[in-house]
This record gives structure tokens, sequence and C-alpha cells, in this order.
């Protein structure tokens, strides 16, 4: 069965708090990109000197723009009386406050419409970060069975495999590697052997699982078979060989984080089952 | 440490074996070539790739036995070791 390239739940309850973070983030920043307009009079008597006597590049319309959007935001005369002058002031600070608001509003709609597109847009792109970087367990692309064919040993790397074996404490197999280490290179197949032996005079049924360290080793470590994860009964004083075949996946070469990785751990524990009892399968569905 | 809780930690994640589960071999049918392989091993100090055609005498065996599903060799990496007379010399000499 090949295993696809599959996100584990806890990734996607950190892009959810990713998405929640961004949004948050840019909105928080959002009054301080909008800012109020300053107050004082006497400084923005000075910020409308020094738009007009900047000759912005940008064009004479953002100038005079902004010399407009200046002036009227703080009268220059706060103290001028007069009603016909208010009046007039007012209406059209009222239409200029229209106009103004309405592109304030503009660009807040746009900017949570930005925001909202972001979130969405942040789901695909965590997904590719974390393939690159390999957080949160995701599988690694392009693992499958053809690739034993076509893959090439990489000789200058040499990897020194350690076995190790466990029972569980009620478990009465002995249970030992045949070989403390091994030496592989990346890309090529190699066998490996363990020997249990049933010393009891019943028939005894394990199961076994697999531990891989250091973690990040273990997405490289591919087997092709062993003996785990399925019941393995033995009668009464039996003793069996239990092959693993497996090999490093070339590519573990070229991962930086690897490059001081020279011994990699095996071990395999045994647990007793009941008669028809089934360990979940990793990577497997069920129907 | 499988099961730890960290936030930032990579835990390890088992995965099945691409082909499943070897049968056991009750009988001992293929004790011999493991018998072989081994005695190859610590000889050549545990070096794999000096001990490639006992590794691949050994699947044969299984295969042979009803101990392991058929398979050509290619698939499982011999390639090098079943190619045409003159280049497999090599290889050979090469693993």
């Amino acid at each position: 069965m090949i295993m696809k390239s599959r996100i584990s739940p806890f990734s996607q309850s950190e892009c959810f708090r990713l998405r929640q973070g961004l949004t948050s983030g840019l909105v928080m920043l959002l009054p301080l990109l909008l800012r109020p307009p300053v107050r004082y009079p006497h400084t923005s008597a000075l910020l409308v000197q020094c738009v007009r006597t900047q000759r912005c590049k940008t064009g004479t319309v953002l100038c005079s723009q902004t010399e407009h959007f200046l002036r009227l935001r703080i009268p220059l005369s706060p103290q001028s009386r007069g009603n016909k002058n208010q009046s007039r002031r007012s209406k059209g600070q009222e239409e200029d406050w229209k106009t103004r608001n309405k592109t304030v509003l503009t660009y807040i709609a746009a900017a949570g419409v930005g925001m909202i597109g972001l979130s969405y847009a942040a789901v695909p792109l965590y997904r590719l970060y974390c393939q690159a970087a390999g957080l949160g367990g995701t599988a690694v692309a392009g693992h499958d069975t053809d690739m034993v064919e076509t893959m090439k040993p990489v000789k200058e790397r040499v990897l020194k495999i350690t076995f190790n074996a466990d029972t569980h404490a009620s478990m009465q197999w002995n249970f030992r590697p045949q070989q403390s280490e091994i030496y592989v290179v990346p890309g090529e197949t190699a066998l490996a052997f363990y020997r249990a032996k049933n010393p009891t005079d019943k028939p005894i049924i394990g199961i076994s699982t697999y531990n891989v360290v250091p973690f990040e080793a273990g997405q490289y470590f591919n087997k092709i078979q062993c003996f785990c994860f399925e019941e393995q009964r033995l009668n009464p004083h039996e003793e069996v060989d239990m092959p693993v075949f497996f090999y490093i996946d070339p590519e573990f070469h070229e991962d930086p984080r690897m490059a001081r990785v020279s011994t990699i751990t095996l071990s395999y524990t045994f647990f007793e089952a009941k008669e028809g009892q089934t360990l979940p399968l990793p990577g497997y569905s069920y129907n | 440490m499988s099961t730890a809780m960290n936030f930032s930690s990579k835990s390890f994640k088992p995965r099945a074996p691409d082909k499943g589960s070897f049968p056991l071999d009750h009988f001992g049918e293929c004790k011999d070539f493991k018998d072989k392989f081994m005695r190859c091993l610590k000889d050549n100090s545990y070096d794999n790739s000096l001990c490639r055609v006992q590794s691949k005498d050994y699947l044969e065996c299984r295969m042979e036995h009803q101990l392991m599903a058929k398979e050509p060799l290619q698939r499982l990496g011999y390639k090098d070791l079943i190619d045409p007379p003159s280049p497999s010399s090599e290889s050979d000499k090469n693993t």
C-alpha cells in the first residue's frame, strides 16, 4: 500500500491558528495605517507647508489632494467667528468629510476582503512550508515502491544502524537482535535479523511496533518488509529468525538537517496480543 | 517520546512496511542462508554493501518456500546484482 502525503490533524489546527494570528495582527495594524489626523494646529500648518514646498514627484494631483486634505482636517484659523463663514465652511467641510469617509470606508473594506483572501491563501502556503520544513510529522512526498527500483546508492555516506529489542513486561518471549549494528548507505536495501524464542509451554502471540531514533531520520527509514504490526505466533519452545528488509531514502543525504546524523537506532518492542486482537496499522484506512 | 505533547517537537510516526509482514519461518527452511549472511556480516565488520549477494540469496530462498511474495529482484533493489554478465561481475566486485 502506497502512502500518499497526508496532513495530520495537528497541522490543521496550526493552520487555523496561523490564520487567526494573521487576521488579528493586520486588523490591529489597520488603525495605525489609517491614523487619525493630528490634533495640533501648528503641526498641521507645518505639514501643509511641508507638502506644498516638497513638490512631490508623484504628480500634482496627489499634492493638491494632500494639501486639501490637511487644510480641511484642521482649520488653520481656529477662531473664526461669523455664521456665514461657519455655515459655508461647515457645508464644504461636510461634503469633504463625506467623500473622505467614503474613501476611507472603501480602503477599509478592501483591506477586510484582502484579509479574508490572505487567510484562505495561508492554508496551501502553510502546507508547502510544512512539507519543505518537515514540521508536525507530515509525510515526505514521493515515497513509493517504484523508487526502490530506480534509486542509486549514495556510496559516500555510510550510516551505522544499531538495533535494539524490547519486550513488554508481561511478554515472556526472549527477543533480541542478531547483530548489534550494520553499516549501510542511503539508497541501498539492507537485511537485518532478530531472533525470538518462546520459552514457555504454551503458544504466545506477539505483535510488535518499532521506533527510530533520531525522529527526523525516521521519515527516511523505509521498511520494505518486516515482522511488525501483525500477529506472530510462536509455539512452545520455538525459536524463529525475524528479518527486517529496509533501506534509507537517498534523499537523506541531501537533507541539511541530517548532515550530522551518522547513527540511526531501530528499536522493536513486542507486546503480547490477545486472540483476535488487531493493532491499528498506521497509515491504513479502515473500512 | 512518540506521545510527547510538545507543540514544536517532531514526534515519530511509525509507518507500516511497504510489502507487509514476513511470514514466520517456523521450520527454519532458510536458516542456512541466514547463517551464511550473518557469517558474511561478521567477517566484513557488518558492512551491508559487501554482503548483498548473501542477502539476495536469503530472499530468493524465502520466495521459493512461499515465505515471501515473489517479486522480481530489481524491485527489491538488487538491480545491480542481476545485470547482464559483464557489468555484473564488476558490480559484484564493487558490492
